[in-house]
C-alpha cells in the first residue's frame, strides 16, 4: 500500500476531531478502520509515533507533524522535532 | 476598465494573531509590519481583491491537487485547520472570480474552478490584519506551492499577467489589488526544522537574496533563480514564493513602496503601488 494512506491519516486528524478522540482512545482500531487499509509497516510505525520511521517510508513531513500539533500516537510537537531530527542526524 | 492599483505580500504564521493579543513580545513588531501592509491597501481603495494563497492540504488533498485553482462560491468560512483562531466568512467577488477563471481558460491556463471550501489560515491570517471588517471581497488564486511537483516560477508569473490582463480589458472602473500570502524560507515538520520549533528556514540566504531582488524591482531575475530545485532546498513551504510571484505578474515590475524581512521566520512584508506591466529586469 502506498504512503497515502499514512497521509490520508494525518490530513483526517486536522478536520475530524472524532477520529483525534479514536485515536486517543483506541489506537489501534481506529488505525485499522482507516482507508485505504495501512501496512502492518505503516501501522507499527503510527503505533509507535515513530515519525523517523514514517518519514523514510515517504511520509509527507507537513502532514506528518500534525500527529505532534494533536499530541496523538504518543507524540507532541517537541516529542516530534526531536524524532524527526533524530532519524537524519548524521552519525 | 478595471484598474490595477497596486499589491501587498505578507505572512501568515498561524501563531502571529494570538501573539498580538496577548502582546508578546513580537507584538509590537508584528503590528508595526501588518500596519504598514494594512495602511497601504487602505490607501489604494481597493473594490477588489485578488488574493494568491497555497492551500495547506486542506481545500485539495483526497479528491484532487489542481495546480492553479479559483474559488468561485459566493463566500468562504474559515479558517478549517486552526479552529482556535478567529472565525471569518470572507466575501468572495464570484462573478468576477468565474470572469478570470474562464478567460484564464481561455488564455491557455488550465486553471480549476473551486465551488464550495474554507479557507484555510494563509487565507484567514492575513485578512485579520489587513482588511479584518471583511469588507473587501476578494478572487482567491490558489496556487500549489506545497505538493511537488510545483509549478514553474514562470508560469505562476505569467498566470498573474494573465489575470492583469482580464482585469484591465473589463469594462467598468473598479480598483483591484493583489495580495501574496506566504514565506520565502520555511520548513514545516521536516528534518530541517530547528532544535526548538515544528518550524525552521532552511535556506536564509535565499531568503536574502528573494528580498533583494524584489527590493530592485529585478523580477524576471527572481523568476529565473526560483527554481523548483531552489525552492525546495529552502524548504517544504518554500513554494508560497509562488504566491508573491503570480502577484508580481498582476500588479507589474514596480520596486515596492516598502519591504521588510522578518529574517529569523524567513519570510517578509512588502507594499507594491501600480507599477504597469512587467519589465525585463
Amino acid at each position: 500500500m502506498s504512503i497515502y494512506a499514512v497521509n490520508k491519516i494525518c490530513y483526517r486528524v486536522v478536520h475530524e476531531p472524532e477520529l483525534r478522540q479514536a485515536l486517543s482512545d483506541a489506537p489501534e482500531q481506529a488505525l485499522r478502520a482507516a482507508t485505504p487499509p495501512l501496512s502492518e509497516e505503516e501501522l507499527r510505525a503510527l503505533l509507535a509515533g515513530d515519525v523517523g520511521r514514517l518519514s523514510k517510508l515517504g511520509a509527507n513531513h507537513f502532514l506528518l507533524h500534525q500527529l505532534g500539533r494533536f499530541r496523538l500516537l504518543g507524540l507532541d510537537l517537541p516529542t516530534y522535532a526531536e524524532r524527526i531530527r533524530a532519524a537524519y542526524r548524521p552519525g | 476598465m478595471a484598474e490595477i492599483v497596486g499589491g501587498v505580500g505578507v505572512p501568515h504564521t498561524p501563531h502571529f494573531p494570538g501573539i498580538v493579543d496577548r502582546g508578546e513580545p513580537l507584538a509590537a513588531e508584528l503590528r508595526r509590519l501588518y500596519g504598514a501592509a494594512a495602511r497601504h491597501l487602505r490607501d489604494l481603495a481597493p473594490d477588489f481583491l485578488i488574493f494568491f494563497t497555497c492551500d495547506h492540504y486542506n481545500i485539495f488533498f483526497v479528491e484532487s491537487v489542481p495546480i492553479f485553482s479559483i474559488g468561485v462560491a459566493p463566500s468562504a468560512p474559515g479558517p478549517s485547520d486552526y479552529r482556535e483562531l478567529q472565525a471569518y466568512t470572507v466575501p468572495i467577488a464570484s462573478g468576477l472570480a468565474r470572469h478570470i477563471q474562464a478567460e484564464a481558460v481561455r488564455g491557455g491556463f488550465d486553471v480549476g474552478m473551486s465551488q464550495e471550501f474554507e479557507f484555510d489560515h494563509p487565507v484567514t491570517v492575513p485578512l485579520h490584519f489587513l482588511t479584518p471588517r471583511m469588507d473587501v471581497p476578494i478572487v482567491p488564486v490558489f496556487v500549489n506551492g506545497l505538493i511537488p511537483p510545483l509549478p514553474s516560477a514562470a508560469r505562476c508569473h505569467a498566470l498573474g499577467a494573465r489575470i492583469r490582463e482580464t482585469l484591465t480589458g473589463m469594462r467598468g472602473s473598479a480598483r483591484v489589488a493583489a495580495v501574496a500570502s506566504g514565506s520565502f524560507s520555511l520548513e514545516i515538520g521536516g528534518p530541517r526544522i530547528s532544535a526548538t520549533s515544528h518550524t525552521g528556514v532552511p535556506d536564509p540566504d535565499w531568503a536574502d537574496r528573494v528580498l533583494d531582488l524584489m527590493r530592485a524591482g529585478k523580477v524576471a531575475t527572481l523568476v529565473a533563480e526560483a527554481s523548483e530545485e531552489q525552492l525546495t532546498h529552502a524548504g517544504n513551504a518554500a513554494g508560497e514564493l509562488l504566491t508573491w510571484i503570480a502577484m508580481l505578474g498582476l500588479v507589474g515590475h514596480a520596486p515596492p513602496a516598502f519591504i521588510e524581512a522578518q529574517r529569523e521566520f524567513g519570510h517578509a512584508f512588502g507594499c507594491w503601488p501600480a507599477g504597469g506591466p512587467g519589465g525585463t529586469g
